[in-house]
């Protein structure tokens, strides 16, 4: 009996994945590097893969990434917030006034209002509100450092006070992602309620998940921009950490897409009839130089000659060409780029000449001590990856040895500072960097004041004409204005070599033929509904 | 018997004890800060007092351990740090998992285990036990996440016959017993089963040996009993010793998949226990390594219990 | 793993002549598998020892143009790996490290456990039981359980590595010294030269360690097997060895994204664990037949 009612069941059930499959886009599986389902209410967590599959699907920011192009860096645009700017009437150009977007409604079906938006930065900043989050305060604190204070005007205006002039507002209120303060109430106050059947305003609605092994996404019919409206039925989201098990659930059709195939793995991909797909995007892979006293990179010949030793090609066979090589701190192309004077060439030769300069040579080489991870997010293959820049540093006289660390440690020491004692007397160490916005960019890393414990500048470094040009950027409120100092900021990184500049992910991803209508942005995020699934 | 029985979980209960000072210990030797996986990477350094305030890292070890242990008597074994949710449902869910894996492993490892044991104790020194010896021999040898990885490259990597990891279509681990969920345990089962297989054939063909050796069997023969109730003798006197190691070796596994685990991606504890490690989740790690630690004591305990009520030879004080 | 049976572990003959050793020798050369696995476990050893003069390159340069050569090309007899460094010359330096790492907590294992062991058992009273209880707790987590944990506690690292496996040992080989020490404490040629007024020292140093040490290091040798599995394991999972250096559990996970393109050179460092590993435990079998440890 019981059988026969078991075996009712699955027929029913491979019906309808019948009947789904007939007459609609189909459902899309993907394999995230992740090793869970990331935070499902509002401010996610896993970094940028979070903030890619359930952040922007799920929920929208006031302002959003324009994510439809593949062939330009990818900018800014009107999310919940239909238009902002500085309020003319205040001369301290601290105050901002942001327009909102009328007859946007959450998936539970209540209405999104500039007191959603007060209620949503209360659940990240304000420690005494009753809907104070501290899961997702953790994530999205740090990202709007400038907030002061924030008010309703009315249903449809909203205003925020930074602390100080501050440019970069709106790439910091593209993290904040808007809960819906209705579905918290009905799910009694509880966000570990609200986890299991949470509630945005984004193009996906989440109908399931089960932690650590799947997350389905249904469309939202209702989402504002009808163009966006995702054409799939249904999106299942299935962490698999480890690489060789994303390849191996590709090839076996248990997935229809993973993220970030392990280079070695592409060809046989590409052979066996699957789609690798990848785009240049703002991340970099570096090694972040200490500037502290006593460290070698002091000296610019020797920060230069380190970049004028890297194999940059060689090293693209290594990830078998999943990347591209470094011409500056940001990806060749980007709109920040500039025209550096300093090409960052593989020349040994110069970099001999350099370091001869500078005292050392192969024979007797300068010997320092870099710190490196096994793994981490974004890191790309950071163990043969920097086997080969050790290789490379050698040939010219640079003598490297590796602390490996674990990567959350090693986050841990990137925020303790070279100077710290963490650091174990390493001068330099491997980080790859989200650079999607003027403070990640750039400001973080190099303003003095940002030197820990009070920011994440690691190497102590302090020039009084980059942080001239920091200020700049913060107060330039005119976009072309504000390009243009980035681009003199971008250059002062490549002429000075404040980096050992290597290379940008581009994000690769594989995929079966099936998948269609897919376009890679060139940004941490993507957009998910244009795509369609054939038969 | 009963008494035997009780007298035996008095003794494990001071064990059991230390069991949870061990692995209270073990996870606060770690360096580094247990907060960093869940904190964004440019958190303050209020920011971060207060998270660890929040968790309770900030009061002294022993009341720290005080209140785990508070909150474990009572089944709560506090809440993941990267995830968020209840430790003892995770590892409760992992749990299954590892348990049908290494169950199935277990019985595929005694059934050989016994078989080649059996076969070498009973023609001692013949062709046929010098085979089975270097069965047990290479059993206990070989290396099981290379074993792993070589069952990988051969059956789904060049043969394609069989997936290589996962336990389950498309990422779902609601574990059935059809075609389509069994063959995701094929590979790692049958590689785990390498370790006990080893082990059992090693004790029985000692033990088989052994009784063989006896007088008793030696009078048996002599008196033209015929093999039959030789092998009947055998295998009652071999059973409760073979069944005894089978389960020890239950635990084992249960314990030590990890490698295995890591090597298929198969969602179990030893999974849970290397993301627990990788991202510093000390609540995660300390609550799976004692449950597996309890497990294994009540196992052990479980198994000398049953072994002295079948096999009323072995006295114990 | 390695289940501790007491019952493999018996008492060897009370009193031995001058020729004992000599006897276990002579019966262990006549035991060829014994000798066969003993070959090759020197012939690893010289391999690794020798490196720097025999191994055919460099095991630190690579060529990016070369990488993840196949077996048997030409220059690169064994293939080469993910950054182009030829496999033969890795194997050979892999020795030294993953020997090392799975030898010495075997020795430090076998100091500090026979130390315990004996000391408890000699000692005898609440002593021994204070000290087996703790060692109770030890058992009660499966060997590889606790090694993982420890080194996943103490973080990635040589050192830890060694430490943690030295821990997961040292309960195994007290438990032994404390069980064959008791058992040879209640002899009678030890009451006898107690009788005669031999200090504590004399008798634990002539006769106990005399008779002791024998089946507790037939004992030991068996844990090396294991040990080698086990702290290639722990670099396998990224716990143990850093790169760029070679050791064959690192090397066996650095090569796994390989196997669909070199599957044969992906698996040889488990080879060459697999190799060592089970010369060690046919060595150690016939060590014990040798010495009449009986099983």
């Amino acid at each position: 009996m019981r059988s026969l009612a078991l075996r009712t069941v699955c027929v029913l059930a491979l019906l309808q994945s019948f009947a789904g499959s007939a007459w609609a886009q189909g459902t899309l599986r993907i394999g995230m590097t992740a090793s869970d389902i990331p935070l499902t209410t509002g401010q996610t967590d896993n970094g940028g893969e979070g903030q890619r599959f359930m952040g922007y699907t799920v929920y929208d920011a006031l302002i959003n990434w324009d994510l439809s192009s593949a062939t330009k860096p990818s900018d800014l645009m009107p999310g919940l917030a239909l238009s902002w700017g500085l309020d003319p009437a205040e001369a301290a150009k601290t105050k901002w006034l942001f327009k909102l977007r009328p007859g946007v409604k959450f998936h539970d079906g209540s209405d999104f209002t500039a007191e959603s938006v007060v209620w949503n930065l209360d659940k990240l900043l304000k420690n005494d509100a009753p809907q104070f989050d501290p899961r997702q305060s953790a994530q999205g604190k740090s990202r709007i450092p400038a907030v002061a204070s924030y008010r309703a005007v009315d249903p449809l205006t909203l205003e925020i006070t930074t602390k100080s002039p501050d440019a970069t507002l709106p790439y910091q209120l593209a993290w904040i992602l808007m809960s819906s303060p209705a579905n918290w109430e009905k799910q009694g106050k509880s966000w570990d309620n609200v986890a299991k059947s949470p509630s945005g305003t984004g193009p996906w609605r989440l109908t399931g998940f089960v932690p650590r092994e799947r997350a389905e996404l249904v469309p939202n019919p209702g989402y504002w921009d009808k163009a966006r409206v995702p054409k799939l039925d249904k999106m299942v989201l299935i962490p698999l950490p480890e690489a060789n098990a994303r390849v191996a659930a590709l090839r076996s059709g248990q997935v229809d897409w993973i993220e970030a195939p392990a280079p070695d793995a592409a060809q046989s991909l590409t052979s066996a009839g699957f789609k690798i797909v990848m785009n240049a995007y703002p991340h970099n892979w570096t090694w972040h130089l200490s500037r502290a006293e006593g460290s070698p990179w002091n000296d610019i010949r020797v920060r230069k000659a380190a970049n004028l030793a890297i194999d940059r090609e060689g090293m693209k066979e290594l990830l078998s060409g999943m990347m591209i090589p470094a011409e500056g701190f940001f990806p060749p192309g980007h709109q920040w780029f500039g025209k550096p004077s300093f090409k960052l060439e593989y020349k040994p030769e110069e970099a001999k000449k350099l370091l001869k300069e500078a005292g050392f040579t192969p024979e007797k080489p300068l010997v320092t001590k870099i710190l490196i991870s096994p793994s981490g997010s974004g890191q790309m293959q950071p163990l043969p990856m920097n086997e080969f820049v050790q290789q490379n540093l050698a040939d010219v006289g640079i003598k490297v040895d590796f602390e490996v660390v674990e990567w959350n440690q090693l986050i841990n020491i990137w925020r303790a500072g070279a100077k710290d004692a963490s650091s174990r007397g390493g001068t330099a160490m491997n980080y790859t960097y989200f650079i999607q916005d003027p403070f990640t960019g750039f400001i973080r890393h190099l303003q003095c004041n940002l030197a820990p414990p009070a920011g994440t500048n690691w190497g102590n470094y302090c020039d009084p004409e980059m942080d001239k040009l920091f200020d700049q950027v913060r107060n330039t409120f005119d976009p072309k204005e504000q390009t243009a100092i980035l681009q003199k900021i971008h250059e002062k990184y490549v002429d000075d070599a404040l980096f050992l500049m290597v290379t940008h992910d581009v994000n690769p991803r594989a995929m079966t033929a099936k998948v269609k209508g897919f376009v890679q942005a060139q940004n941490w995020f993507q957009d998910f509904s244009p795509i369609t699934m054939d038969k | 018997m009963l008494l035997y029985a009780l007298k035996r979980l008095v003794y494990v209960l001071p064990v059991a004890f230390g069991v949870s000072i061990v692995c209270f210990l073990l996870v606060h030797l770690a360096p580094g800060d247990p907060l960093t996986a869940i904190m964004p990477i440019d958190a303050t350094a209020e920011q971060q007092a207060q998270m660890r305030a929040a968790y309770g890292f900030d009061k002294p070890l022993p009341v720290q351990y005080g209140i785990w242990l508070f909150k474990v008597l009572q089944g709560d074994l506090g809440a993941s740090i990267a995830s968020g949710r209840p430790v003892a449902s995770e590892v409760g869910r992992a749990v299954g998992n590892s348990l049908i894996l290494a169950s199935l492993a277990t019985l595929i490892g005694f059934g050989f285990g016994t078989f080649f044991g059996f076969v070498a104790g009973y023609f001692r020194g013949s062709p046929l036990d010098r085979l089975a010896s270097v069965v047990s021999i290479l059993g206990v040898s070989v290396p099981h996440y290379w074993l792993g990885m070589v069952m990988v490259i051969v059956f789904s990597a060049l043969l394609g016959w069989l997936p290589s990891t996962g336990a389950g279509p498309g990422g779902s681990t609601a574990w059935r017993f059809d075609w389509e969920h069994l063959q995701y345990i094929i590979l790692p089962a049958v590689t785990m089963s390498a370790i006990p297989m080893g082990i059992i054939a090693r004790t029985v063909r000692a033990l088989v040996a052994d009784i063989l050796s006896q007088d008793f069997v030696q009078a048996l023969r002599a008196k033209g009993m015929g093999e039959w109730p030789v092998f009947k003798h055998v295998v009652r006197n071999a059973a409760p010793t073979a069944l005894a190691v089978m389960g020890l070796q239950l635990g084992y596994l249960l314990g030590g998949s990890i490698l295995i685990e890591t090597v298929f991606a198969w969602p179990g504890t030893g999974f849970l226990l290397n993301t627990a490690i990788f991202q510093r989740d000390l609540p995660l790690l300390q609550g799976t390594i004692l449950v597996l630690a309890l497990f294994f004591v009540a196992l052990n305990l479980i198994v000398d219990v049953l072994q002295s009520s079948l096999d009323p030879r072995i006295q114990r004080g | 793993m390695a289940a501790v049976d007491l019952s493999a572990v018996a008492i060897p003959p009370a009193e031995r002549s001058e020729g004992y050793w000599a006897s276990v020798l002579r019966r262990l050369r006549r035991d060829p598998v014994a000798m066969a696995a003993l070959a090759i476990i020197l012939l690893i050893v010289l391999a690794a020892i020798l490196a720097p003069y025999i191994a055919p390159a460099d095991p630190f340069r690579g060529s990016m143009a070369r990488r993840l050569r196949a077996v048997g090309t030409p220059g690169y007899p064994l293939g080469s790996d993910e950054l182009g460094r030829d496999m033969l010359t890795r194997l050979m330096y892999g020795g030294r490290l993953s020997l090392f790492m799975g030898v010495t907590p075997v020795i430090l294992a076998f100091i500090a456990g026979s130390g315990v062991g004996i000391f408890a058992a000699y000692v005898g009273g609440w002593v021994n039981t204070v000290v087996m209880r703790v060692i109770d707790v030890f058992f009660a987590f499966p060997s590889v359980l606790l090694a993982i944990a420890l080194s996943g506690a103490l973080g990635a690292g040589i050192l830890n590595s060694i430490v943690s496996l030295t821990v997961v040992f040292v309960p195994q080989i007290a438990r032994i010294a404390e069980a064959v020490t008791t058992q040879t404490r209640n002899r009678d040629f030890v009451e006898a030269a107690r009788i005669s007024g031999a200090g504590p020292l004399t008798i634990v140093r002539v006769h106990i360690l005399g008779n002791v040490l024998g089946p507790i290091f037939v004992y030991a040798t068996s844990l090396i097997s294991v040990s080698m599995i086990l702290s290639s394991g722990l670099s396998f999972l990224g716990l143990g060895v850093k790169p760029p250096e070679p050791e064959w559990g690192l090397m066996l996970n650095t090569l796994r994204t390989a196997i669909y393109n070199q599957p044969l050179v992906a698996a040889l460092p488990g080879v060459m664990i697999f190799i060592t590993s089970i010369s060690f435990n046919l060595f150690s079998d016939g060590l014990r037949g040798a010495m009449e440890v009986r099983q």
